[in-house]
């Protein structure tokens, strides 16, 4: 423990003269008889005289000799004979060894505090030592509150509502804060709407509590199982575990094609991913599937009518989307119904023999019936083009 | 044996059949088949291969008429009364030159082409006066709106034309379009407004350029 000690050093004055001590007793070496007379009464009175003289004598004697075998305590160096000692409890210092510890200066007003055996001037003694007051972050020097883990000055300990000093009237914690006893109670009735921290006990302020194990908590209680961040009210539970959002996310919940979000709930599986039920939906109409059919061209789905519309072929004759078997000619699709000779319209089927016409079919009747030369003239375009395929193949392209 | 005419009108209208093949009959005149335009219902009539050189304006009455094939006749000229066939689709009017050699013009006037949904129309003859075929505006005055917007196909082969009218343009839906064994020196730029083209016939003309818009048709 250290201890303030206020000490006045006493300085032996440099010409100090030593009184000459005159030995009564020694002077006088001849004794005549005259002086014999004297009793022995005074004789012993005198014998103590010189006793107590003679004491001074050596103590005076031992003092300067003690003084002249003195060191300092400090550096253990002698002193000079005339030099200035510093004498503390006892302990004996050269002037500029009795000095602060930590900046090595003399003890202004000779004050000095000292702790584990060394010595520090007031100053850098509560630089080192001293505790700080949580409020003010000065110093405190007499009266110390602890409270809450911290120091304070007495002034500076209030209630963190009403500012009330605390020091003698006491203090209550309440949500991390020192509360006077009523600002206490009032937060408490205030308070009852809303859910208290199973860990820490205070009223849980923001929002959303982190609900783990169906109990309240301050997310920031806890730490993502996996990448060890501290949790935020996003964060989810997980076979016993949490962890925040993204960590959870990554594994292994599904997460919906179209939102992004996981899939919480009855999934939909389709086109190498997930989807909410409501989210996989056609991409012409928008309208959800919900379980009906749909239909995939290049990653996307359809319902069925617009898959029809968008890819369906189209008949050459009804115009509409051919439902059921198609018939493939000339470039074109027809119904098995639609399928006929573009110049009388008896139906057709591929096994019948028709011509080509304009990229038509025509049946063999109607083309029999036409005039020669229009005949003729066809027969000349398809050689025109046949010859032309022929010469396509032989030549190679120049480019 | 194939059936009387009679006994085909008939049976249409009995066993309420939409579609009357009355082709190659020799019918030279609609008016002689009794009880035809009776026939309400029909949606398809064809009459191609027959002698055919006019069109009564009674065949109004057949307003159920999708299909009206007149195939390898001699039509001259067809009535007004062919625009309020409501739902006529295809309407194929392909005839010949006569075998006298002189030409068939046929000129068609004031067809309008009204509400219609065209789908089809072929014409394999020399047709002048075509234009108002689809143009619409021939006899109705500017703000007659032409509904061949709506026109699929169109076969202009084998005729005589010389140019195209720009109004081609207009036909937006136009997919397929025959113009083989014309006279054409030159195709209107407008060809590049027809971004649903899928078949374009201009073989046997007499082209030596072709306009640089039909580069914007190359995705088709």
């Amino acid at each position: 423990m250290a201890f303030p000690g206020r000490v006045h050093p006493s300085v032996i004055p440099e010409n100090e003269e030593v009184p000459q001590m005159a030995l009564n007793g020694v002077h006088q070496t001849n004794g005549n008889e005259d002086e014999r007379a004297v009793s022995k009464l005074q004789r012993r009175q005198s014998d103590v005289k010189v006793y107590k003289e003679f004491c001074d004598f050596y103590a005076k004697f031992n003092m300067a000799n003690a003084l002249a075998n003195a060191t300092c305590e400090r550096c253990r160096g002698g002193f000079a004979p005339a030099e200035k000692i510093v004498n503390s409890n006892g302990e004996l210092y050269h002037e500029q060894c009795f000095v602060c510890a930590q900046c090595f200066q003399q003890f202004p007003e000779g004050l000095f505090y000292e702790f584990e055996g060394r010595k520090y001037c007031e100053h850098d003694f509560q630089m080192l030592f001293a505790p700080c007051c949580h409020q003010c972050g000065e110093f405190i020097i007499g009266r110390v509150i602890k409270a809450m883990n911290n120091s304070w000055h007495p002034e500076c300990f209030r209630c963190d509502l009403c500012q009330e000093v605390l020091a003698d009237i006491g203090f209550v914690k309440n949500a991390g804060r020192h509360l006077c006893r009523p600002c206490h109670n009032r937060e408490k009735a205030r308070g009852l709407g809303k859910y208290i921290c199973q860990k820490c006990h205070a009223i849980i302020d923001e929002q959303q509590p982190l609900i783990f194990k169906n109990d309240p908590y301050h997310p920031d209680h806890f730490n993502c199982a996996n990448c060890g961040k501290e949790l935020t009210a996003d964060a989810r539970e997980l076979k016993g575990e949490l962890y925040c959002l993204p960590c959870h996310d990554k594994m292994g919940v599904p997460i919906c094609g179209a939102c992004r979000r996981p899939i919480e709930g009855r999934v939909v599986n389709a086109m190498g991913k997930q989807w909410h039920v409501e989210h996989f939906v056609c991409a012409k109409c928008e309208k959800p599937f919900l379980g009906h059919r749909h239909y995939e061209r290049k990653g996307l789905a359809y319902c069925e009518t617009h898959y029809n519309q968008l890819f369906g072929d189209v008949c050459f004759h009804c115009n509409r989307v051919i439902e059921g078997d198609v018939v493939s000619a000339l470039n074109k699709a027809w119904c098995v119904n639609c399928f006929a000779c573009s110049t009388c319209n008896t139906k057709l089927t591929l096994k019948d023999k028709f011509v080509e016409i304009d990229l038509k079919p025509v049946c063999k009747h109607c083309y029999e019936k036409m005039p020669e030369e229009f005949k003729r003239r066809l027969a000349k375009r398809e050689r025109e083009a046949k010859d032309k395929d022929k010469q396509k193949k032989k030549k190679p392209v120049c480019l | 044996m194939s059936k009387s005419l009679k006994k085909l009108v008939e049976e249409s209208r009995e066993k309420n059949q939409p579609e009357v093949d009355m082709s190659d009959r020799g019918i030279s005149n609609m008016l002689d088949v009794n009880g035809l335009f009776t026939l309400s219902h029909i949606t398809q009539l064809v009459l191609s291969h027959n002698k055919l050189t006019t069109v009564p304006p009674n065949i109004a009455e057949l307003k159920n008429l999708e299909v009206l094939n007149f195939f390898n006749n001699q039509i001259e000229e067809l009535p007004t009364q062919i625009s309020s066939l409501q739902k006529l689709k295809h309407l194929n009017l392909g005839n010949f030159v006569s075998a006298g050699g002189s030409v068939v013009k046929i000129t068609v006037l004031g067809l309008n082409c009204g509400a219609r949904a065209w789908c089809q129309l072929t014409v394999y003859s020399w047709v002048a006066g075509l234009w108002d075929v689809w143009n619409g505006s021939g006899r109705d005055g500017p703000g007659a709106r032409s509904s061949t917007a709506t026109l699929r196909a169109l076969y202009l082969s084998d005729n005589d034309f010389e140019i195209l009218p720009p109004d081609i343009g207009k036909l937006t839906k136009l997919q397929i379009l025959s113009l083989r064994d014309n006279d054409l020196i030159s195709l209107p730029k407008e060809i590049g407004e027809l971004t649903q083209l899928k078949e374009l016939h201009i073989q046997g003309n007499r082209l030596t350029v072709l306009p640089p818009e039909l580069g914007k048709l190359a995705d088709g």
